[in-house]
């Protein structure tokens, strides 16, 4: 106890080099929560989105159908049973219909995976109720990034040339009835979504479907005839480039904490050489070596203690005010889920971790110098002799 | 004077060596960090540039219309006049042919009959000049699973997960079934000399890359490619550079009117790539700011201390009667040399390993275990033109305003209780 | 009063089933003049790309609508390229790798050597009167020809156009157009036939440019330039192993 009163004094007596050091220190403390928590608030977010626009809580896949095969999807779709039609009635699940086609903008050709939803269906965020214009005799709704590369807007008509269940060509002409903004390229890359029905009766499969996607409180994991997919396998890609993304911040927060921590070393090796005599009247008073080698330790690791109160002094409304403002990213189109604004996410674990890392670390640099102390003649010493 | 205090600073170690050593490591790394920043934040900008976009890319304004569907029909020709051309004009920047295609990958039974297919994507490359930078530009090397890289005419990588689909083994073969330029069967047997990971599952599930030769050969794509990519020199993307290029070039060689003509365009330009890339800016100049903002108050502090360890030779100096003013000035010049001493060591370690970490990376796929992929596994610094000059901001200033500050300590000291003070 | 009605309906009922009788010889006569035992056909196939024209020689060798062998003779390319149709199934050698690709599935969907045809287009060659039912929908003149129109609605499900229009050379019973519909009634190709020549006793249009209506461009024109019917060939032709010779 004793040593901790006498690092508190020590250390509010230095003014200003301490909180020089706990300030770096505290700055260390602040990004690494910051980074983790940037990436933490992607990784969420990403899922979040991935599971909203995309994947539900997890899906049920007709066998054989494989989301990375187009051609797969010819064949791979089934009736859907009355135990399914009850899930979908309880809005536990909706029904996907996927098939392939072309579209014709403007003479050029294009291939596109053509998908029937339920404009009623609630599981997905797709703006499924712009399927009700009444005006628009097959109304279709795309992503900007299908706009963008089909160069379609919102209210135009184009030719679409697709295969029934027998192969037999069929054309007709779509509307564009909205077009929706989302994070996931992989629920708007090169797709078409239809009304579930119009879909089903172009393509003759009356009442089939591809796959099912489960709603958030979806406990089910086996029904007869599909195949179940879990969220993780589902998202499984993206999970790990948020792994590699981590790695990436380690030497980042490495080299930060190596900052601050030569601070800390710095001021711990002046300490120690500036306060021989104050070290020999310890010892002389009858400490031992180990408890003085205590005392200069506790105080150096006291620098982490005090940057994670000014840490926290100055990073909780920062990190307020960047979870309620969240971080804009633009809307880069590089093939990976990434939100336009990011809302960092902080964890209690993330910031336990830090802490401990931090202080840890700290304790150990501060060590480190204090022990020439355990090898100081303390006459030499209180003499402020050493060397 | 200066002399004289370089002489002292040289010859006594303990005026110079703990300082100068704080100096050099806040230096080395601020510039490490830096460089290391640069490189993560823009790491996403990098894989886009050496996997699809490159700085500068030219491409047919017809192919430019149908990008997706990769339209080989539409590719640029004459591309032996057309690379020399940009070398000789636009020499700040390596040109780079590359060939894109789909195909059916075919993997034949002992009789040559079909055992095995399914669809592909194709990437033709440059392996085999000697000078050419392909396959660490793709960071083929790293995403290795089985085998090795191509080392001759005729051999390809493909992708892990359809080998093991398939069950090919390196040293096996596998034929490609596609169109050529004009629309014929193109066939080719190559044989698999490895297997890569490239951490997207959609280009995992077929995916080959041979030698850009080969692939001109396969496709009768003679003096033709899908694309010529621009790589600046520097290594890294710069947007007055590539619109230099991309304006240069498009007003002497692009014919709007002429949808076979070449038209470049810079990575900017190209999938909405623009935002992201004055995000990652932003961002990596406020972690710089920050960086370089704590590393001064590490080197302040440690300026503060520099001049209390001295207290008692000032003390001495003084009661000798040396100038207050003398000493502080005298005070300040050691301050500077060592920070110019500690920021030119810093700076030049911090720059050596920036450039190893640049050139060869850290590896995290031991770290993360599983993910070995083409896309972003190996992070890499960046060497930047600001990271020659910013170890000053924090090893020189700040080390010098910490001295300042120290030495104010000098003025309130009385002549009178100096004797007391330096009692030992 | 009421027999005037009946006489008149009946004769209304005898005129339309008239048509359809008519509609229906028509067919059937087209497809006696089209259709063989076997043949062998030298051809030119010239494919108008949107950068240049380029032209492909071959020979086929077809035994009713089940078996086909060709083999690809110019451009150099292209020479000694051979495709084996079996029923649906489809086989093609490549000399260069002397490899055998099976083509099945989703492939059969896509174009050949870049034409306006898909390997389906070439492989489905039922006689139309098996497949679709026909109606007699008027005449006209084309290629200065007295022509029928003919509209052929299928009467399976497993076809690619669910309807055909024809434009039938009345005299020749040679179609001098014709035209694919999707279900929908959008127009999907078109073929023109023309230089219809007499050929061991039957007309047999010899040039054909074919179009898909929805794509830019020419077409894909088709010339035979040497046809026999009825010949003596051997069934190793039909086999794999004729492949990789």
């Amino acid at each position: 106890m004793l040593a901790f009163k006498l690092a508190i004094r020590n250390l509010l007596g230095a003014g200003l080099r301490t909180w020089l050091n706990v300030g770096v220190l505290s700055f260390a403390f602040v990004v690494i929560i910051f980074y983790n928590g940037l990436i933490d608030g992607w990784n969420r977010q990403g899922i979040k989105d991935t599971m909203e626009w995309e994947i539900g809580s997890g899906q049920f896949w007709t066998p054989g159908f494989d989301r990375y095969d187009p051609y797969t999807y010819t064949d791979a779709h089934q009736s859907v049973s009355d135990e399914v039609k009850q899930l979908i009635h309880q809005q536990k699940a909706t029904p996907v219909l996927i098939t392939r086609g072309t579209i014709y903008p403007q003479g050029r050709m294009q291939s596109v995976i053509l998908r029937g939803v339920d404009p009623h269906q609630t599981i997905l965020k797709l703006p499924t109720s712009a399927f009700d214009n009444p005006n628009d005799v097959t109304p279709a709704i795309i992503g900007k990034r299908m706009a963008q590369s089909a160069r379609l807007q919102k209210g135009d008509k184009v030719l679409l040339r697709w295969r029934d269940k027998n192969g037999t060509f069929d054309a007709r002409e779509i509307t564009i009835s909205a077009i929706f903004n989302c994070d996931v390229p992989p629920a708007d890359n090169g797709l078409i979504y239809l009304p579930l029905a119009t879909l089903q009766a172009m393509t003759g499969m009356e009442n089939q479907a591809s796959i099912l996607i489960m709603s958030k409180d979806n406990q089910i994991e086996a029904l007869q005839g599909w195949e179940y997919k879990s969220k993780d396998f589902l998202l499984k890609d993206f999970k790990e480039l948020i792994k590699a993304k981590k790695g990436g911040g380690v030497v980042l927060q490495g080299l930060l904490l190596l900052i601050a921590l030569l601070a800390i070393f710095d001021t711990q090796v002046l300490s120690i050489f500036r306060r021989q005599k104050e070290i020999g009247t310890y010892i002389a008073l009858g400490m031992t070596r180990w408890q003085v080698v205590g005392i200069f330790t506790v105080e150096g690791a006291m620098h982490s203690i005090l940057a994670s109160l000014l840490g926290a002094a100055y990073g909780i409304p920062l990190f307020w005010f960047l979870n309620q403002k969240g971080i804009t990213f633009g809307s880069p189109d590089v093939g990976i889920t990434i939100a336009e604004t990011i809302y960092p996410y902080y964890s209690l674990g993330l910031i336990v971790t830090t802490m401990l890392l931090v202080i840890i670390s700290a304790t150990i640099v501060s060590y480190i110098p204090a022990r020439k102390i355990s090898r100081m003649n303390p006459t030499e010493a209180l003499r402020g002799k050493v060397q | 004077m200066i002399q004289f205090i370089f002489k002292g600073i040289i010859r006594d170690r303990s005026r110079s060596t703990l300082p100068i050593i704080v100096v050099s490591i806040g230096v080395f790394l601020t510039v490490l960090l830096s460089g290391w920043m640069k490189g993560i934040f823009t790491d996403m900008i990098d894989m886009n540039a050496n996997f699809s976009t490159g700085h500068v890319k030219i491409i047919t304004r017809a192919y430019a219309e149908n990008e997706s569907q990769i339209p080989n029909d539409l590719a640029l020709l004459g591309t032996d006049t057309l690379v020399p051309l940009l070398q000789k004009q636009f020499p700040q920047a390596e040109w780079v042919e590359r060939i894109q295609f789909g195909g059916l990958l075919d993997v034949p039974d002992k009789n040559g009959e079909t055992r095995a297919q399914g669809p592909a994507f194709g990437k033709g490359i440059d392996f085999s000049s000697p000078e050419s930078k392909e396959a660490s530009r793709l960071n083929i090397q790293h995403s290795l699973v089985q085998g090795t890289l191509p080392t001759k005419r005729g051999e390809a990588i493909i992708t892990d997960d359809f080998a093991k689909r398939f069950n090919v083994k390196p040293g096996d073969k596998v034929t490609v079934f596609g169109s050529t330029m004009d629309g014929s069967m193109a066939f080719k047997t190559f044989i698999v000399s490895g297997t890569v990971r490239f951490g997207s599952t959609l280009l995992d599930r077929g995916a080959i890359i041979i030698d850009l030769a080969d692939a001109r050969d396969m496709l009768d794509m003679d003096n033709a490619a899908s694309e010529v990519l621009g790589y600046l020199k520097t290594g890294q993307y710069n947007d007055e550079e590539a619109n230099a290029i991309r304006d240069s070039f498009n007003t002497k060689y692009s014919n709007p009117s002429d949808e076979f003509s070449p038209v470049a365009q810079t990575l900017r330009q190209q999938n909405s790539l623009g935002q992201y890339l004055d995000m990652a800016e932003n961002m990596s100049a406020i972690m710089t700011f920050i960086f370089v903002f704590a590393m001064s108050i590490v080197l302040w502090n440690s300026g503060l201390l520099a001049g209390l360890r001295r207290y008692t030779e000032y003390g001495i100096r003084l009661a000798l009667g040396e100038n207050k003013g003398h000493i502080y000035k005298t005070m300040i010049y050691e301050a500077i040399l060592i920070g110019i001493i500690g920021t030119i060591i810093g700076s030049i370690i911090g720059l050596a390993a920036t450039y190893y970490l640049q050139e060869v990376g850290l590896d995290f796929s031991s770290m993360t275990k599983n993910v070995t992929m083409m896309l972003p596994p190996v992070y890499k610094a960046k060497i930047t033109p600001e990271l020659f000059y910013i170890g000053f901001f924090p090893g020189l200033i700040a080390t010098v305003l910490g001295n300042a500050l120290a030495g104010f300590a000098i003025y309130k000291r009385k002549t009178a209780r100096l004797f007391r003070e330096l009692e030992v | 009063m009421k027999h005037i009605i009946i006489i008149v309906f009946s004769i209304f009922l005898f005129a339309t089933q008239g048509n359809a009788q008519d509609a229906k010889t028509i067919l059937q006569r087209l497809d006696e003049n089209l259709s063989s035992t076997n043949r062998v056909v030298k051809s030119e196939m010239t494919i108008h790309g949107k950068r240049r024209s380029r032209t492909i020689t071959s020979k086929s060798y077809t035994v009713g609508t089940e078996k086909s062998f060709t083999i690809y003779l110019s451009p150099a390319r292209d020479a000694g390229t051979k495709m084996l149709k079996l029923n649906n199934q489809l086989w093609i050698y490549s000399p260069s790798t002397d490899r055998i690709i099976q083509i099945s599935g989703h492939l059969l969907h896509q174009s050949v050597m870049g034409s306006d045809l898909s390997y389906e287009d070439m492989m489905d060659d039922r006689k139309l009167t098996e497949v679709y039912d026909a109606t007699l929908e008027g005449s006209d003149t084309l290629q200065g020809r007295d022509v029928y129109i003919i509209k052929l609605t299928a009467r399976v499900d497993d076809i690619a156009y669910h309807a055909q229009k024809l434009w039938v050379d009345t005299q020749r019973y040679v179609p001098l157009k014709e035209e694919l519909y999707a279900k929908s009634g959008q127009l999907l190709k078109r073929v023109t036939l023309s230089d219809i020549q007499k050929i061991e006793g039957r007309w047999f249009p010899m040039k054909m440019n074919y179009k898909d209506m929805l794509k830019q461009g020419d077409g894909t024109d088709f010339t035979i330039t040497d046809i026999k019917f009825n010949q003596n060939i051997p069934a190793y032709q039909f086999t794999k192993a004729a492949l990789k010779e």
